[in-house]
């Protein structure tokens, strides 16, 4: 792809290659992308010299590969959220009555909109608060960190369908599974249950997985910012009296808000779009108590292709993330102004 | 961190340390900070404990003959030691073209990724022009955009082309979806490349294009494998994309390849299930074992910078 660019573009490079040095200089002021303190315009090359054509060349093939898979999609939702339509027959035309059935009359939207949003709860507290505490714990291991983190990583890299095949055992009643035997070695034999057909642990249970599976990620981004804040901000501390628990919300937190505000966003991102595990391990039921919105807009697109309204309710979970981002950026930015 | 000289011995787990007091500095003092250095371990390992359990769990059943497995205790220690469950998982299912189908899935994502990534980060970073900030934004975009809203589309517009039940269907949008982290990644990476370094090449007579692959794509070598390792452990995993565009059993990746051994009414051969697991897991994890500190530090340095 580059050499069919470059033939294409030979009068540039060539044109540049015979520039002389007085050319240099002349292009250096000119263009403002030399040495020295970087321009205030809103855009500032580090070549001395460019060409515009170099910036297409550069720029069209990646972003025609994320305009057909990333953006026209995008659009692509918005415009069949308007429409009924099976794939089959002809497209009609519906206005915004997608948006208003599913906003006033489907019961299981909203069903599975509470549930999206218990599930991020739990995965919230597993993964941020887990990683907090077990990077907080780690910065104080004196030795086998490393060994420590490389555990802790391990579920990341199993594949979904292995960790539903692996839950469906723990969770399991009849052979009894890991969870139940320990409840009756602990003496609460009397809480065994069917983990995942009960309807009122069935959401926490689906949940549960998604959060063990990443909390070595988040861990090991929050470990590196932990290690990075000052030593003598916490020795002065320290030596001031606070205590453990003082010197980590008053010291270390606060340094890491940043970092904090990155992985608060990215957890938050990746369990609104959570499907693997509830699809896998119970797909949504019993009933709706396991359905969230990705797996009831992906029924309706692909079980009752109804592309219409799956439309409309893949525009509802991007509008969705996008207001729990701004949301994040607006609740932790603030804390940082008092 | 600050420790003086105590003797990190491995914790005695036999008997739990009592509960550490909230009194401060009233204890000899080293008696007590080697307590809390102990309750320390203990916690770490009991959380370490659970974290990899269910994983060695998996591995141990893997080797159990199912009669061992349906009977009894889960926890208890394989009483017996087979190879059996490997063999019928081999014979059950497509294990080997599922792995080849990941293989050109990971391997043709991969490179698309860091092409295209390298690419639109120096046209971004080292070239510059007036609207990168808008591009910048449509790419941020993509970060925070769940994937669900691309397949509706895709799926319609895969049908059109012909391009449903391919390869390529999964390859497209797996790399388009990683491309904003990897363009990020490669940004942050070129900001650091010294001006100086374009500037003698450009005096040289070096364009643009002899630049990028001459200067800053060798340079990029260590920011590549940050992107490959991290994006193939969610492209090797892919379910998603896979379970909506692909439909013959040929071109099944391994993710989809597991779940041919549900068996009718939920009759699954759970050992050799399992051993399909830890036989499809192995490429991955010698990998990520391997690679372990290069992935660790791209993903601590990549989410730092930000």
């Amino acid at each position: 792809m580059t050499s069919t660019a470059t033939g294409r573009q030979a009068p540039a490079p060539a044109r540049e290659a015979s520039a002389s040095a007085a050319d240099r200089t002349r292009s250096t002021r000119a263009g403002g992308g030399g040495r020295g303190p970087r321009p205030s315009r809103a855009f500032a090359s580090m070549l001395p010299r460019r060409s515009r054509w170099s910036v297409l060349v550069f720029l069209i093939p990646p972003l025609l590969l994320y305009a057909v898979a990333v953006l026209l999609p995008i659009v692509q939702s918005l415009f069949l959220s308007f429409f009924r339509w099976d794939g089959i027959t002809d497209m009609s035309f519906v206005g915004v009555d997608n948006y208003i059935k599913m906003l006033t009359r489907d019961d299981v939207f909203w069903t599975a909109f509470v549930n999206a949003l218990v599930y991020l709860a739990i995965c919230l507290v597993l993964q941020l608060g887990g990683a907090l505490v077990v990077a907080g714990l780690l910065t104080a291991l004196p030795k086998a960190r490393e060994l420590v983190k490389t555990l802790y990583l391990l579920p990341a890299v199993i594949s979904t369908v292995a960790i539903a095949f692996l839950f469906q055992r723990i969770y399991a009643l009849e052979p009894v599974g890991l969870i139940n035997q320990l409840l009756e070695w602990v003496g609460l034999g009397h809480l065994q249950t069917a983990w995942l057909s009960n309807v009122q642990t069935v959401l926490a249970a689906v949940s549960i997985p998604e959060g063990w599976r990443f909390t070595g990620l988040y861990m090991l981004i929050i470990y590196a910012a932990l290690i990075a804040v000052p030593k003598e901000l916490e020795e002065a501390a320290r030596i001031d009296g606070a205590s453990w628990w003082q010197v980590f919300w008053r010291i270390r937190f606060p340094y890491i808000r940043p970092v904090w505000i990155t992985t608060t966003i990215m957890a938050t991102t990746f369990a609104l779009r959570g499907f693997d595990i509830p699809y896998l391990l119970t797909n949504g039921g019993p009933g709706q108590s396991s359905e969230l919105l990705t797996t009831y807009m992906y029924k309706t697109a692909f079980v009752h292709t109804d592309y219409g309204y799956a439309s409309a309710i893949s525009v509802f979970i991007v509008i969705e993330c996008l207001i729990a981002v701004g949301l994040i950026f607006l609740l932790l930015r603030r804390k940082d102004n008092s | 961190m600050t420790a003086p000289a105590l003797s990190p011995t491995a914790a005695p787990t036999t008997a739990r340390p009592p509960r550490r007091r909230r009194r401060r500095g009233t204890d000899s003092g080293s008696r007590r900070l080697s307590v809390q250095r102990t309750l320390l371990t203990v916690t770490v390992i009991l959380i370490v404990v659970v974290q990899v359990y269910p994983l060695l769990w998996l591995l141990m059943t893997s080797f159990r003959t199912a009669a061992d497995f349906a009977g009894g205790n889960p926890f208890a220690l394989p009483t017996s030691f087979t190879l059996d469950n490997y063999a019928r998982a081999f014979e059950n299912g497509d294990l080997l073209l599922n792995i080849v189908n990941s293989l050109i899935v990971t391997l043709g994502s991969s490179a698309l990724i860091v092409v295209a990534g390298m690419m639109a980060a120096y046209a971004l970073q080292v070239l510059g022009f007036r609207f990168s900030g808008l591009v910048r934004s449509l790419f941020l975009l993509g970060i925070i955009v769940p994937v669900q809203i691309a397949l509706v589309p895709l799926f319609i517009d895969y049908s059109q082309v012909g391009l449903l039940d391919t390869h390529l269907s999964m390859i497209i949008p797996l790399a388009a979806f990683a491309l904003p982290m990897a363009v990020y990644l490669f940004s942050s990476f070129y900001e650091y490349i010294p001006r100086e370094m374009y500037e003698a090449a450009s005096l040289d007579g070096a364009g643009p294009y002899r630049i990028f692959t001459r200067i800053t794509a060798p340079l990029s070598v260590n920011t590549i494998i940050t992107v490959v390792l991290v994006n193939s452990i969610f492209i090797w995993n892919d379910f998603i994309f896979a379970n909506t565009f692909v439909l013959s059993d040929g071109l099944k990746t391994i993710p989809l390849g597991l779940q041919n051994y549900i068996g009718a009414m939920g009759n699954t051969d759970w050992t050799a299930t399992f051993a399909a697991v830890c036989v499809t897991v192995t490429p991955l994890l010698l990998v990520f074992l391997v690679l372990n500190k290069a992935m660790i530090q791209g993903l601590e340095g990549g989410a730092t910078k930000g």
